[in-house]
């Protein structure tokens, strides 16, 4: 207060200019003075320092992400001459496309894409969907023994595939409907043989038990816990049922984590290669995991081991575009959603 | 006065003018009610554990105490063996025990080198900073691309690789072992860490991790994005409360961000342990299918014994952990 009395010259000046706006005249502090107090300072030095290694730090590990991937898609470029070229490194001399033509064309690619591309979606949409309404149905309803099963949610993420190896593929090779049939002996010739059909992936996704599903119902509970309650208890008072305040209200709330989840479940199905490989292993059923094969060499002058590794980072590049693509578009809805789920334990 | 009168009325009667029609669809309270819908949200999940994986699990069960054989016609048959799979998983398959014991060993070392690295990655991509954005496009790329078929691709090309590097100049295959050579000189480090005076088993794990920095980085996407949610829910006020009373970064750090996200912690190492256990390059899962492709049912006993002990992991990391974790109280 003394200091204000003192030096009433520093004070800001207030003017009034007519009823409703004044103006108000501060001093400014020379630039100089700013300067030096903004700039030449320790806690400047060092907090720019850490910045600095801040930035680089965050560039060389985005860097060791990045580059296989370049390494790939130019490796994937090199033809024949390349191979043999001591000098090429990492840049193809002689691009070609005779690689990306030989998968397309031997591995029959775009059967693969159209196939892989119905058969991910339908199980997405249906794991996401699943998974939501389980996830609110633990999140937001207490029942006795909602703790007990979301710990056997959870176990049916623990448990490896492998483990269940054996019996799933003998499960859907002799599949009864729901093991009804064969227990009471309806009609004793039931066993159906579910294997190289999209079935067994389909009901697996029908009933959130498809992979790493435990993990989307977790991410889910979590999201919908975040939920007010006020909000579904005016939705029950304006006359919804529980299924209609789902539908129309918690839903289209949560959007951003939806597209989340059907971006894991979407590019993991597309990538998967354990229960595909497992359940459908005929000829004449193209899916991903066969478009990763090393075509037969074009041209018997080039070495083997080159082209096959030429040939694998073609077909990972071919598996990965459309991914890559999806990503584009959703990234920014995974960290939304993610940011706005306030997982908590 | 009027209300009274009508709450008066018996049940049976019709209620006043003007009130609505009190619509009651049981004798049962509103929770009851909705603990019953609950259960209707839940049914998916409960027909599936039911009808498919309970069966399932039974199965695999019994497949590791028996012997498959099918006939020709619709069915299979099970010959039960006791304990005979396990005998031979245990004590005739030299293999076995030493790829498990490897196995687990690479586990507990790869769980706290990913559940720190990771929360180191949340924290700084949870500041403000210039081109954030783009760093949490870029870091969770590997969430998306690097699982499942890439994952097998890249290891049978590194694989390729370091028997190319002995034969001839080999071009890069892409599986991102290459490129870490060239960051990071082993031998730095390791003359670092002797400069140090600490013991050499430290070292090693060090350099280790450092090796295999690349499939750290791929292997920590989703703890990353969990640990970045447990961080968005920290409450601003207390950052900046601890600002007030002169507290250092480094202190708010273990003192606040620690705390708050130690359930994460217990998440997370969870879920690497799962997410190793599911992973292509798993040395005994590798083996197990291998051996899968033998004896089915051995294979089945085998993955029965893998998963009991690295469940028993799982709950003793849960227990040691649980005494660390600080719960907020919301309420």
């Amino acid at each position: 207060m003394d200091n204000v009395k003192n030096k009433p010259d520093t004070a800001p000046k207030i003017k009034k200019e007519t009823k409703r706006r004044i103006r108000v005249d501060f001093e400014r502090t020379s630039f100089w003075t700013r300067f030096k107090l903004k700039y030449i300072s320790s806690g400047f030095l060092v907090s720019s320092i850490f910045k600095i290694a801040r930035f680089l730090l965050l560039v060389g590990i985005a860097y060791v992400i990045l580059m296989p991937f370049f390494t790939k898609i130019s490796s994937s470029f090199m033809s024949g001459d390349d191979f043999v070229d001591v000098t090429v490194k990492l840049i193809p001399k002689y691009p070609t496309l005779d690689t990306y033509k030989a998968i397309i064309k031997e591995n029959g690619y775009f059967i693969a894409l159209i196939r892989t591309t119905a058969l991910s979606l339908t199980c997405a949409v249906m794991q996401t969907f699943v998974c939501a309404l389980i996830a609110y149905g633990f999140a937001k309803f207490k029942f006795k023994g909602n703790a007990l099963l979301f710990g056997l949610v959870i176990l049916t993420m623990v448990v490896p595939h492998q483990t269940l190896q054996f019996s799933l593929f003998m499960r859907f090779r002799y599949f009864d409907l729901l093991g009804i049939l064969n227990t009471f002996n309806i009609i004793p010739f039931t066993k159906i043989n579910l294997l190289d059909t999209y079935w067994p992936l389909i009901l697996i996704s029908l009933t959130g038990l498809g992979f790493k599903n435990g993990l989307y119902v977790f991410m889910l509970r979590q999201y919908f816990k975040g939920v007010p309650d006020e909000l579904e208890e005016s939705a029950y008072l304006d006359g919804y049922g529980p299924v209609k305040t789902f539908l129309k209200i918690i839903l289209p709330l949560s959007v951003p984590m939806l597209i989340t989840v059907f971006l894991f479940s979407f590019s993991w199905q597309w990538t998967d290669n354990f229960y595909t490989r497992l359940f459908i292993t005929g000829f004449n059923t193209q899916l991903m995991p066969d478009i990763a094969k090393v075509p037969s060499l074009p041209d018997p002058s080039i070495p083997q081991g080159m082209f096959e590794a030429a040939a694998n980072n073609a077909s990972a590049m071919l598996i990965i575009a459309p991914l890559i693509i999806l990503y584009l578009f959703c990234q920014r809805f995974m960290v939304q959603g993610i940011e706005r789920s306030g997982i908590t334990g | 006065m009027n209300n009274t009168k009508v709450r008066m009325l018996p049940p049976g009667n019709k209620p006043a003018p003007g009130m609505p029609k009190k619509r009651r669809s049981s004798g049962a309270s509103l929770d009851t009610r909705k603990a019953r819908s609950g259960w209707l949200f839940l049914a998916p999940f409960l027909i599936g554990l039911f009808f498919i994986y309970a069966p399932v699990v039974i199965d695999s069960i019994k497949f590791s105490f028996a012997t498959v054989k099918i006939i020709p016609g619709q069915t299979f048959k099970l010959i039960p063996v006791g304990f005979a799979n396990y005998n031979e998983a245990l004590f005739v398959n030299t293999q076995f025990i030493p790829t498990l014991t490897t196995g687990i060993k690479d586990l507990l070392f790869d769980v706290p080198a990913i559940v720190i690295f990771s929360l180191f990655m949340a924290v700084l991509l949870n500041q403000k900073m210039m081109g954030r954005a783009v760093f949490r496009a870029i870091f969770f790329i590997p969430v998306i691309l690097c699982t499942g078929l890439i994952d097998e691709l890249d290891v049978s090309s590194s694989k390729f690789n370091s028997y190319m590097q002995d034969t001839t100049t080999s071009i890069d295959t892409g599986s991102g072992t290459d490129t870490v050579n060239e960051i990071v000189n082993v031998a730095d480090i390791q003359w670092m860490f002797n400069s140090m005076k600490v013991g050499t088993e430290l070292t090693s794990y060090v350099v280790n991790i450092m090796n295999n920095i690349y499939d750290i980085i791929n292997r920590s996407g989703v703890q990353m994005l969990i640990f970045l949610a447990g961080l968005q829910s920290v409450s601003p006020a207390i950052y900046e409360s601890c600002d007030i009373d002169g507290a250092t970064a480094w202190e708010t750090f273990w003192k606040v961000t620690i705390p708050m996200v130690s359930p994460m912690i217990l998440v997370n190492a969870i879920y690497t342990v799962i997410d190793a256990l599911t992973s292509a390059d798993n040395s005994v899962m590798m083996f197990i299918s291998d051996v899968y492709r033998e004896s089915s049912v051995v294979s089945s006993a085998m993955a029965w014994m893998y998963f009991s002990i690295v469940l028993g992991i799982i709950g003793l990391v849960a227990v040691a952990l649980s005494a660390f974790i600080f719960y907020q109280r919301r309420d």
